[in-house]
């Protein structure tokens, strides 16, 4: 194998001819700065030339390939961000090999705001022609970045921005691929949540009953899948909350999760009710605390069985947070009174 | 302790995040000490903390910190905190340069920028103000006098967006860390108004998601005007969170929703509301449990870090402000109930030892400055937000109405008797703001330090993270008021 050739040492603009009309400026024109950064060469050289730019105004080819030199070399400088896109619309250039070159940057430095913003300030000037492309290109970052949170904010602005039936056609089935991948993806569980019900209601889902029915059926088979999951605890009660629905209307299916594991499965399949999976790890925390709200909100002599369940996570379930347990066990007992 | 090593289960169905998970708990389980070791009681390594932090404010910061070259006072603010917190301040000559350093960037048309020459920028604007507080002082060269409090205004009206929310800076994105720097520099330089925070608790509002803690931003909607020349309407629904409940953004989104309260009308039905139950209960679930140390995560099924030790922490600060107060549930417990199950000194709703232990075991690095988790690097943004939340561990700082009263008897009138009705208005609020920020004092005798007095830090100020002694320096020379000392003990008075 040849070893590849280490790259060329970068030219400083301070040595090129073409350059020499821009005056570079130095950062702090006063004395040492306390803390300082110490920079390399090639960086140090790049933003004093492009201080040198910004003060002068200046609005050329020129500039884009210095913005993207220091973009490169730091993706989180907004101010070059801010004055490239400047540049870009005062040239009126053309968005689509900035596009192109954004796909390259976003998969390089995918967790830095700048990047994620600056598409979506190109998406705002392109139009709803390119909404489409931007939902694959964003569904391709997250395969790579599952829990990217810029990514996920991203498709979400996108698709509420546009606001178009033919993007939000294809939501559900995509949450499902992610969540394929990983049940425990809190990320796509948001995500379900804001396409479900927090964005409008969508083509063919305007029986909020049955969208309802739908959810809790989706939700609980995930439970039965990997109970000790949080994020699909929290969508349980997201789902209710939100549709304002008692917590009891669980409760039937919540109580086998909240005792050890029972020695034989029944045969009885009950969609409305999947029982625990055999790897199950009983009972589950999640579960016992959602019981105990359960017997909570039904008020009188059930609020004391709420406080044996709370008790149980106190002192065995769920110990780290026994201050709060025993914290909800004095709220609801004052309730009482 | 081992008993309650538990991993957390998998329930025979690992997926990737219950396998870093796991790889987490192994490294952390490593650092956790068996009970028969000599670092049993760990120790604050605050002598290798200050070293770290020096050599980084001195011989400069290594040049991988050229990622944080548009957050220069962000570098300057976590050193120079991470000072107070340790009980160290700077000597003159460090202070005068970090003024001048700041003053850099400054830029021409208000607000602070990243460096100097950058554009402004809300975040590095909090950073750099912060320092101000910390370092800067009135008169001429010492920051506070240059401060341009009337462009600074003006840029921030300037980001103004319709639905009440702010832009970080020209061109770019809104979140709820632009908002809560803002109005964290709106409020100690006293240019806070209604017409800048006209909407901006309804915005924050918008951003709790189903889970209890807040987003980075939520999707405004309009409707037509009613009159076709008219502004659009903001709907209030939908209102759609982007991104899920964040440490982070539900730490800025809590304290700025506190910061708004003078601004909110007291009875109007319209007046926005957060869930409170869901956010206790979504910042309670983020502690880790034994395995993970007892440290905090910032969302859902993600790992525990060192700087949630601060973001979410540090947030449960900041409940007695919105009226969670589990010392007034302890009080009122009815008859009957056994005393000595919950009699304790310690009402707080976190597990506070779990996480001294999380930032002490595993937070530190060996060779000085604190960490996301082991076998990670430190870096200054870990180092302060992991003694920022050692720091609110230890301490609890509340709102005193006592000291609040205090405050509200000693103030000085800025306009005269007789003055318009807006002016006396005005007046009122800026004297809310001024008094309700400044009432945060340290609950005597509730101090938990893990590992002994030797651990102890400083308190800091759960709204700001700033000392309370710098907070109250640098507000009253700007509401031109004089704070009168303090004496005040709630020990005493809470048991009347």
């Amino acid at each position: 194998m040849i070893p590849a050739p280490a790259p060329p040492p970068p030219v400083l603009y301070s040595t090129r001819p073409e350059w020499s009309d821009v005056e570079p400026l130095q950062q702090y024109e006063k004395a040492n700065p306390l803390a300082p950064i110490l920079y390399s060469e090639e960086y140090k050289d790049a933003t004093d030339y492009l201080r040198g730019i910004v003060k002068a105004g200046e609005k050329s080819e020129r500039v884009l390939a210095l913005t993207e030199h220091v973009i490169r070399l730091n993706p989180a400088h907004y101010s070059a961000w801010q004055y490239r896109y400047e540049t870009l619309l005062a040239l009126d250039a053309p968005l689509d090999t900035e596009v192109a070159l954004m796909d390259e940057l976003a998969d390089k430095y995918l967790k830095t705001y700048q990047v994620w913003h600056h598409r979506r300030l190109l998406l705002l000037r392109r139009g709803a022609r390119a909404a489409a492309a931007e939902l694959a290109f964003v569904g391709r970052i997250l395969q790579r970045d599952e829990k990217n949170y810029h990514t996920w904010a991203h498709r979400q602005w996108l698709l509420a921005s546009f606001n178009d039936d033919v993007l939000w056609g294809g939501e559900l089935d995509f949450v499902d691929s992610m969540m394929n991948r990983d049940v425990r993806n809190n990320s796509a569980w948001h995500h379900r949540f804001f396409v479900v019900f927090q964005s409008g209601v969508r083509e063919g889902e305007a029986d909020r009953e049955r969208i309802v029915r739908r959810e809790l059926i989706y939700v609980k088979q995930n439970i039965s899948l990997a109970p000790n999951n949080a994020s699909a605890w929290n969508y349980l009660r997201g789902v209710l909350e939100y549709n304002r629905l008692p917590f009891s209307t669980v409760a039937a299916f919540v109580q086998p999760y909240t005792v050890l594991l029972p020695e034989a499965a029944t045969d009885i399949v009950d969609l409305e009710n999947p029982p625990p999976g055999r790897g199950a790890e009983l009972p589950c925390a999640a579960a016992v605390e959602f019981l105990a709200d359960v017997y909570e909100e039904k008020g009188g002599a059930d609020v004391q069985t709420a406080v044996g369940l709370w008790r149980s996570l106190a002192d065995e379930h769920d110990t780290i947070r026994k201050k709060y347990w025993e914290f909800r066990i004095r709220d609801a007992l004052t309730a009482l009174q | 302790m081992a008993s309650t090593m538990r991993p957390v289960p998998i329930d025979s169905f690992p997926t990737p995040t219950s396998s870093t998970q796991a790889e987490t708990e192994k490294v952390l389980l490593q650092h956790f000490p068996a009970a028969d070791s000599t670092n049993a009681t760990p120790t604050l390594q605050k002598n290798a903390h200050m070293q770290f932090l020096i050599r980084n404010l001195v011989q400069g910061f290594p040049q991988r910190y050229t990622s944080q070259d548009a957050s220069q006072p962000w570098l300057m603010y976590w050193t120079l905190q991470a000072f107070s917190i340790l009980q160290v301040g700077l000597d003159p000559g460090n202070r005068q340069k970090a003024i001048d350093t700041i003053m850099a960037s400054q830029h021409p048309d208000g607000g602070f920028g990243g460096g100097p020459k950058q554009a402004a920028h809300l975040l590095p604007t909090y950073a750099a103000v912060c320092v101000l507080a910390i370092a800067g002082k009135p008169g001429p060269g010492g920051g506070w006098d240059e401060i341009d409090r009337n462009k600074m205004y003006k840029f921030f009206m300037s980001l103004k967006q319709p639905d009440g929310s702010f832009l970080v800076a020209h061109h770019s994105e809104v979140d709820v860390r632009g908002i809560y720097c803002l109005l964290v520099t709106a409020t100690l330089l006293d240019i806070i108004t209604p017409e800048l925070v006209e909407g901006t608790a309804g915005f924050i509002a918008s951003c709790q998601t189903y889970e209890g803690g807040f987003s980075s931003a939520s999707q405004p909607y309009y409707a037509p005007a009613p009159d076709s020349d008219g502004p659009p309407v903001l709907l209030e629904s939908p209102r759609p969170p982007l991104g899920e409940a964040h440490g982070g953004y539900t730490f800025c989104a809590l304290a700025s929703w506190v910061m708004l309260q003078p601004f909110l009308p007291s009875k109007s039905p319209s007046q926005p509301k957060i869930n409170k139950k869901s956010l206790v209960r979504w910042l309670v679930q983020m502690q880790g449990v034994p395995i993970e140390l007892g440290g905090f995560k910032g969302r859902t099924n993600k790992l525990v870090d060192g700087c949630y030790s601060w973001w979410v922490g540090g947030a449960f600060g900041l409940l007695e402000s919105i009226g969670i107060n589990p010392a007034v549930v302890a009080a009122e417990k009815p008859d009957g109930q056994a005393e000595g199950d919950w009699d304790d000194i310690d009402d707080s709703l976190l597990n506070r030892k779990a996480l001294q232990e999380y930032i002490l075991y595993a937070g530190q690095h060996p060779a000085g400055g604190l960490r996301d988790k082991p076998p990670k690097n430190a870096d200054s943004y870990h180092t302060l937000y992991c003694l920022a939340g050692l720091s609110s561990a230890q301490h609890k700082v509340f709102p005193s109405p006592a000291r609040q009263k205090e405050l509200l008897d000693c103030w000085i009138a800025t306009v005269d008797d007789g003055d318009k009705d807006t002016e006396a208005k005005e007046e009122a609020l800026r004297k809310r703001v001024f008094t309700d920020a400044l009432s945060y004092t340290e609950e005597e005798g509730t101090e938990t330090i893990v590992g002994g007095p030797p651990n102890r830090v400083n308190a800091t100020h759960p709204l700001f993270n700033l000392t309370i002694t710098h907070t109250e320096a640098i507000m009253s020379h700007f509401y031109r008021q004089v704070v009168p000392p303090r004496i005040f003990k709630r020990a005493a008075a809470a048991k009347t």
